[in-house]
């Protein structure tokens, strides 16, 4: 039995290799979001670079799953649903690293009054993206349970607008530039952005879960 | 010329390798969890086994429903099936070569004057019906069974693929194994009576009777089916007609293996019998019938709004018409031969009512008085019979075909020496061979006259009136037995 698996066993583990890097990649962007506001611009790059890695390592492993699944025809009704899951949720990671990466070209000038409404956005989407990777991975293993966590990404993503809406409210209410203001703008849509994504994977996981339940 | 007249059973054989490999494999290799040749390959091995180590079952019911006697009868019944299922195929519609090679016996029945065995003919239509219902029930049970085991397993969705893939090799296996079993009768159960192959023994181990030969060739016309047309019926079957995941695909080719295998396994049917349990009747069965059965069954456990009711239905049309047009084109085609081409399609045989046959058919239990009309007469047609008998309201359709059999004349000389060299002597115990001997050179005007002449020989005496399965079983093998004396033994000229 081990050897008729063999094959399938190291295409489930690089498809779990690749869940995990989406799921450290919001953790870290949470962390690159901490050392941001608290000005630890060098730590910030560090993390900054490890995203960038972590999206290279993402591709590859995209890559070379496709590349297996089509050459071993392996799960031929499904690879269609379970490939574009996986390219949209490289997408979650591209987004992370697009808005940090912003944050290091512009270097945006945050004030201090607006971190705590700023870490609960961000806190917000990187539950998403985590409760994301929990759904992907129950879509492989455990279909009953994808609708929960399908459920929970939903909730997070709604959380993310709300605070981020606050968040944008209390920009354009403070007393500073207009462009200082439609910059801050930005970013904090960059950042519910991220649950945006998020959904959107969801909202076609839902449908492919229909599709494959007997 | 054997082989000619094979021919068409060959086409027929080709169209079956088309048309049902697509109902086993169709879903498997539609969803591309099999490739067309990995499927082609364990259709075409398994298929062989089924037919020729299990193909005699169901064929023995075939013959039942109308012996046809001359290879020209044979290669055009054959003909009009496969005709037949070609043009229906070509509308459009999936249809039944059991149904077709069944109505097209009944056209040949029609048209040499014998009289259909409703009897026969109600266990075959019944059975189509039967595995239709039951292959809905067995795919059902085996949904409902199947779903929380999935949703319990947890096993990764690339896991569930290989599992669900070896299943679909070993299930189709099996499948291809009951439908080779279960459907070979229709390719060349007309041939059989007419097939001159001599049981060969292989090293005094294995014989393979002239008949498993013949079932052997069949096979081969399927797997030619197989390779040169089925991967667009396959394609047909599981794309068009229904789409079903893997797992559903599974499911409704395990339903339709286990029904195919339950109307075709002698095994199973003498197991049930040891046990004391009701036995399955050994039809041919229809493998779309038994597809789309299964597929409903799915269908309908999941809510029944999946289901293609239009199609549904213009399968229930091919239902009936499949057999009548099989009829209709035989019976054309039977009058075409005979009269254009000048062959023969039909043994003449002659009935007398005369002093022997008369006493015969009173020591069976008959009022002999209803016998005034046809008495110290000779008839060349059992329909001329039957028209005469149906005055005597008190003859039921039963009794009727039982005095029209005795009063049949078949001339018969033993020949021991024939039955050695045919290989045919395989079939029998030694007691049996030792009364055959016995009776060399003997000469009989009548079928029953050499049957009671064998009879005195207690392993060749019937069950009087079989009530057990046991006993119902026993005088099925024996009267197989004694058929095929009565073809070996058989004499060319026919007149007194």
């Amino acid at each position: 039995m081990a050897l008729l698996l063999k094959t399938t066993r190291f295409v489930e583990s690089q498809i779990d290799t690749f869940l995990d890097i989406v799921s450290d990649s919001a953790t870290t962007f949470q962390l690159a979001v901490e050392d941001y506001l608290e000005g630890r611009i060098e730590q910030f790059e560090e993390r900054l670079a490890q995203i960038r890695e972590f999206e290279h390592r993402a591709d590859d492993l995209r890559v070379s799953i496709e590349r297996f699944l089509y050459e071993r025809t392996l799960i031929p009704e499904n690879r269609g649903d379970v490939l574009a899951i996986l390219e949209n949720t490289d997408e979650v990671i591209d987004n992370i690293k697009d808005s940090l990466l912003q944050f290091s070209i512009e270097l945006p000038q945050i004030p201090t009054e607006l971190n705590d409404l700023w870490m609960q956005t961000t806190r917000a989407s990187v539950a998403a993206v985590e409760q994301l990777v929990f759904a992907v991975r129950s879509f492989f293993r455990d279909l009953a349970a994808v609708n929960n966590y399908i459920h929970k990404v939903h909730f997070f993503e709604r959380e993310a607008d709300h605070i981020g809406e606050r968040l944008r409210r209390l920009i354009f209410g403070m007393d500073i530039e207009l462009s200082r203001k439609s910059q801050l703008r930005f970013f904090a849509i960059h950042i519910e952005k991220i649950s945006d994504a998020a959904q959107n994977v969801c909202d076609r996981l839902s449908i492919y879960t229909i599709k494959r339940q007997l | 010329m054997f082989f000619f007249y094979l021919l068409s059973g060959l086409f027929l054989g080709w169209s079956l390798g088309a048309n049902d490999t697509g109902n086993i494999f169709g879903a498997a290799v539609e969803t591309r969890m099999l490739k067309f040749k990995k499927a082609a390959l364990i259709a075409a091995i398994f298929i062989t086994l089924g037919a020729v180590l299990e193909g005699g079952g169901p064929s023995g019911t075939l013959g039942r429903l109308g012996s046809v006697d001359a290879l020209g009868g044979a290669f055009t019944v054959a003909l009009a099936a496969a005709l037949t299922i070609t043009l229906i195929v070509r509308i459009g519609i999936p249809v039944s070569t059991s149904q077709t090679i069944v109505g097209a016996i009944i056209g040949w029945n029609m048209f040499s004057g014998r009289l259909t065995d409703y009897r026969s003919l109600i266990t075959i239509a019944s059975s189509w019906v039967v595995a239709f219902v039951l292959s809905g029930t067995i795919a059902a049970f085996l949904f409902h069974l199947a779903k929380p085991l999935v949703n319990r397993s947890k096993a990764h969705l690339l896991e569930q693929d290989v599992f669900v893939r070896y299943a679909l090799v070993v299930v189709g296996a099996f499948g291809a194994y009951s439908l080779g079993a279960n459907n070979i009768a229709n390719v060349v159960g007309v041939f059989v009576p007419v097939s001159p192959f001599k049981d060969l023994d292989l090293g005094g181990f294995i014989t393979i009777s002239g008949v498993q030969q013949l079932y052997l060739l069949g096979a081969l016309s399927i797997v030619v089916g197989i390779y040169t047309y089925s991967h667009k019926v396959m394609r047909t079957v599981g794309k068009d007609l229904f789409h079903l995941s893997p797992i559903t695909a599974l499911i409704a080719l395990s339903a339709e293996a286990i029904v195919l295998f339950l109307f075709a396994s002698r095994g199973l049917y003498n197991l049930l019998l040891s046990l004391g349990l009701p036995t399955i009747p050994l039809v041919p069965v229809s493998s779309t019938q038994v597809i789309v059965g299964a597929v409903v069954g799915i269908g309908l456990s999941k809510g029944g709004k999946n289901i293609r009711y239009n199609i549904l239905a213009r399968i229930s049309i091919a239902w009936v018409a499949a057999p009548v047009l099989a009829a209709l084109i035989s019976f054309t085609l039977l009058f075409i031969i005979q009269n254009v081409f000048e062959t023969k399609v039909q043994q003449e045989t002659h009935y007398i009512f005369d002093r022997r046959s008369i006493t015969k058919i009173a020591e069976e239990g008959f009022d002999t008085s209803t016998l005034s009309t046809v008495n110290g007469r000779s008839f060349s047609s059992e329909r001329d019979i039957y028209r005469e008998l149906q005055e005597h309201e008190s003859l039921s359709r039963d009794d009727m075909l039982r005095i029209i059999k005795l009063s049949e004349i078949h001339r018969l000389k033993v020949d021991f020496a024939k039955l050695q060299n045919s290989g045919m002597h395989n079939r029998f115990t030694p007691n049996q061979l030792k009364r055959i001997e016995e009776l060399n050179e003997q000469v009989y005007r009548h079928k029953w006259q050499l049957q009671a002449d064998l009879a005195k020989e207690a392993e060749f005496e019937l069950h009087d009136s079989p009530l057990t399965e046991h006993q119902k079983n026993d005088n099925r093998l024996l009267q197989g037995k004694l058929d095929v004396l009565f073809r070996a033994f058989l004499l060319e000229e026919q007149t007194d």
